[in-house]
């Protein structure tokens, strides 16, 4: 198996060449083992690489000597899983300092699912920090590059799973999205990202940031791929009382070409201003164009209460925080100050040297948005603007069936170039946010290249139709023939190191 | 420091950090201060919409959310817990002492 092969090979192609016995799950583990041991130490995807344990479990898998028909709809699959996600044995930092030294006492939910499919977990890769930030430039471990550029930023939080996927160290990852974690990281690095429906997908074993709008989400190098793990990881779960009592999405049946040309879709004028790149601007227009000569009826929209979206994500989101974050205080788990003189002292400098800066200034912002005498003035008015959000995009399903929008306003942008501006980072997921502020499915697309770097469509549906989501993102990828990502090396000039 | 425009007081920012269980040195507070008064400046926007009559969304519920049995349940045993603490000793967590020498 090489490269050349693999890159454009589905979940199907794996099982398909298992069968045929013409490679081994092991063999699959170790191309992929390999492919870390060549590109990370550049790219950085990953925090902790579990080679002795992918092995063991690719070898368990084998000696299972499964029938043909019986192979459960994930074996032999590596993966790469965010570092939010707690698997068994294996370290959880979530890119934070203040728990480097924390090991999963259990199984998420959907590692577990995961592991009744037959996957294998090849480690856990980088993100910012509690998942705050759009770059990898908040992790506290350093940041992870661009696959397409290293001079350039891979997205975040999940930057280390999008990058891992493009650069194919890994098939297929698990992502977490709280306002665009997931999609935007994915935009930037040219693959699919699924953020599925708020309560979906359990959230049991994933670490708390808001958890009002954290999802675990998917990372694919296609969308079969992406409906494939998503039908694994979905359903209900006793143990996080936020899950939807649905059973877990299946999708049987592809939807016939006829039947994916009957849906409207839907175009958000908000969505197109002044400040998006017009190289983004220009590839959509272009999509639209091609969409009208298959047959498809356009229909133009408003969500009117989109510019305000931002602003009362960055009330709710933070005060969230602000609160689940109160946790760690150096007593039970995690990083603890040295030599603390009292009680006060041990809380206060295990946080404040344990936390990096953008968590610190969000538990500051959560806090006071959280505090007696400003509670009406933010956090109220931030969850009455979340109420006009999600109506805004119910009386928008009301006349259309699906939504295309950009996934970001911008192309991947170089390191330096937003850090030093929180609220010019906070705009990087202005076309991310309304959608997790409504709870509704979105999934981001490569939909072709500028300069080599990838561009971003983001498909939106209503509640719980991630079916129609997919089965429209099926059809426009075949139509639009854009080649996956290739990585043969990651460069890096002496500036970027 | 502290402008007319400001949304938040450096007094009111070094409550709110203390209240957050954090101690951050002036030199970085007056960053801290800067930074979110900036963002804060950006909220002003929600301030020319209507929200008088709009019921708040604290969270998206698509179902009355399912409750569990009252039973108990062996989830994990202790040492596996303790495992994880940074400071133990005889299945009890370590913390400096928490009665200061007037309440003695």
């Amino acid at each position: 198996m090489d490269i050349d092969t693999i890159k454009n090979f589905t979940i199907k192609d794996y099982h398909k060449v298992y069968k045929n016995k013409e490679v081994s799950p092991i063999e699959i583990t170790q191309f992929f083992l390999d492919r870390i041991h060549l590109l990370d130490s550049s790219l950085r995807a990953f925090l902790t690489i579990d080679e002795t344990g992918a092995l063991q479990r690719a070898r368990e898998l084998e000696e299972k000597k499964l029938g043909e028909a019986d192979l459960p709809p994930l074996y032999g699959i590596p993966m790469a899983i965010k570092d939010n996600i707690c698997i068994q044995g294996l370290p959880t930092t979530c890119g934070s300092r203040i728990l480097s030294n924390y090991r999963s006492p259990f199984d998420a939910t959907v590692i577990e699912k995961i592991k009744k499919a037959g996957g294998i977990f090849l480690g856990k890769t980088n993100m910012d920090e509690f998942a705050m930030g759009s770059s990898t430039e908040n992790s506290g471990f350093g940041p992870t590059r661009n696959p397409f550029d290293p001079s350039r930023v891979p997205g975040g939080s999940s930057g280390g799973s999008a990058a891992s996927v493009a650069a194919l160290e890994a098939p297929l990852a698990l992502g977490s999205d709280t306002g665009g974690s997931v999609r935007q990281p994915a935009a930037f690095c040219g693959i699919v990202g699924l953020r599925p429906t708020y309560g979906r997908v359990s959230r049991y074993g994933l670490i708390s940031f808001a958890s009002s709008l954290d999802q675990i989400g998917t990372l694919t190098r296609n969308v079969q791929d992406t409906l494939t793990l998503f039908t694994v990881i979905s359903g209900q779960d006793n143990r996080d009382s936020t899950c939807a009592p649905y059973p877990p999405f299946s999708f049987s049946d592809d939807l016939p070409e006829n039947e994916i040309k009957k849906m409207k879709v839907g175009v958000a004028k908000e969505y197109f201003n002044p400040g998006v790149d017009p190289v983004i601007t220009q590839r959509i227009q272009e999509i639209l164009k091609i969409l009208t000569n298959e047959g498809f009826e356009i229909i133009e929209v408003s969500l009117p209460h989109t510019d305000y979206a931002l602003e009362a994500y960055y009330i709710v989101a933070p005060a969230e925080a602000s609160s689940n974050l109160a946790r760690y205080d150096g007593i039970a788990y995690g990083y603890r100050c040295s030599h603390p003189l009292n009680l006060q002292d041990l809380y206060t400098r295990t946080r404040t040297t344990g936390f990096g800066k953008e968590t610190l200034r969000r538990i500051i912002l959560g806090t006071y948005c959280l505090s007696s005498g400003y509670y009406d003035e933010f956090y109220l008015k931030g969850m009455q603007v979340r109420t006009l959000v999600k109506k805004d995009f119910e009386d928008c399903f009301e006349k259309c069936d699906i939504l295309l929008t950009p996934v970001t306003p911008h192309l991947p942008f170089k390191f330096g170039e937003k850090s030093h501006d929180p609220y010019q980072m906070y705009l990087a997921d202005v076309f991310t946010i309304p959608s997790a502020m409504a709870g509704i499915p979105a999934l981001s697309l490569n939909c072709g290249y500028h300069q080599h770097l990838p561009i971003g469509l983001q498909v939106l549906g209503a509640p719980f139709q991630e079916g129609k989501i997919l089965s429209f993102a099926t059809f426009l990828e075949k139509t639009l023939s854009v080649p996956p990502p290739v990585i043969k090396s990651v460069n890096l000039k002496k500036e970027v190191l | 420091m502290g402008r007319l425009s400001d949304t938040i007081s450096l007094s009111e920012i070094k409550k709110v950090v203390a209240l957050a269980k954090l101690s951050i040195p002036d030199i970085d507070l007056e960053h801290f201060f800067i930074e979110i008064n900036n963002i804060l400046s950006h909220f002003d926007k929600l301030n020319h919409l209507e929200l008088k009559e709009v019921s708040p969304t604290s969270h998206i519920s698509w179902s009355q959310p399912p409750t569990n049995p009252d039973e108990s349940r062996e989830w994990m045993g202790r040492e596996e817990l303790f495992s994880q603490a940074p400071a133990i000793i005889d299945q009890y967590f370590i913390v400096p002492k928490v009665v200061d020498k007037q309440e003695e």
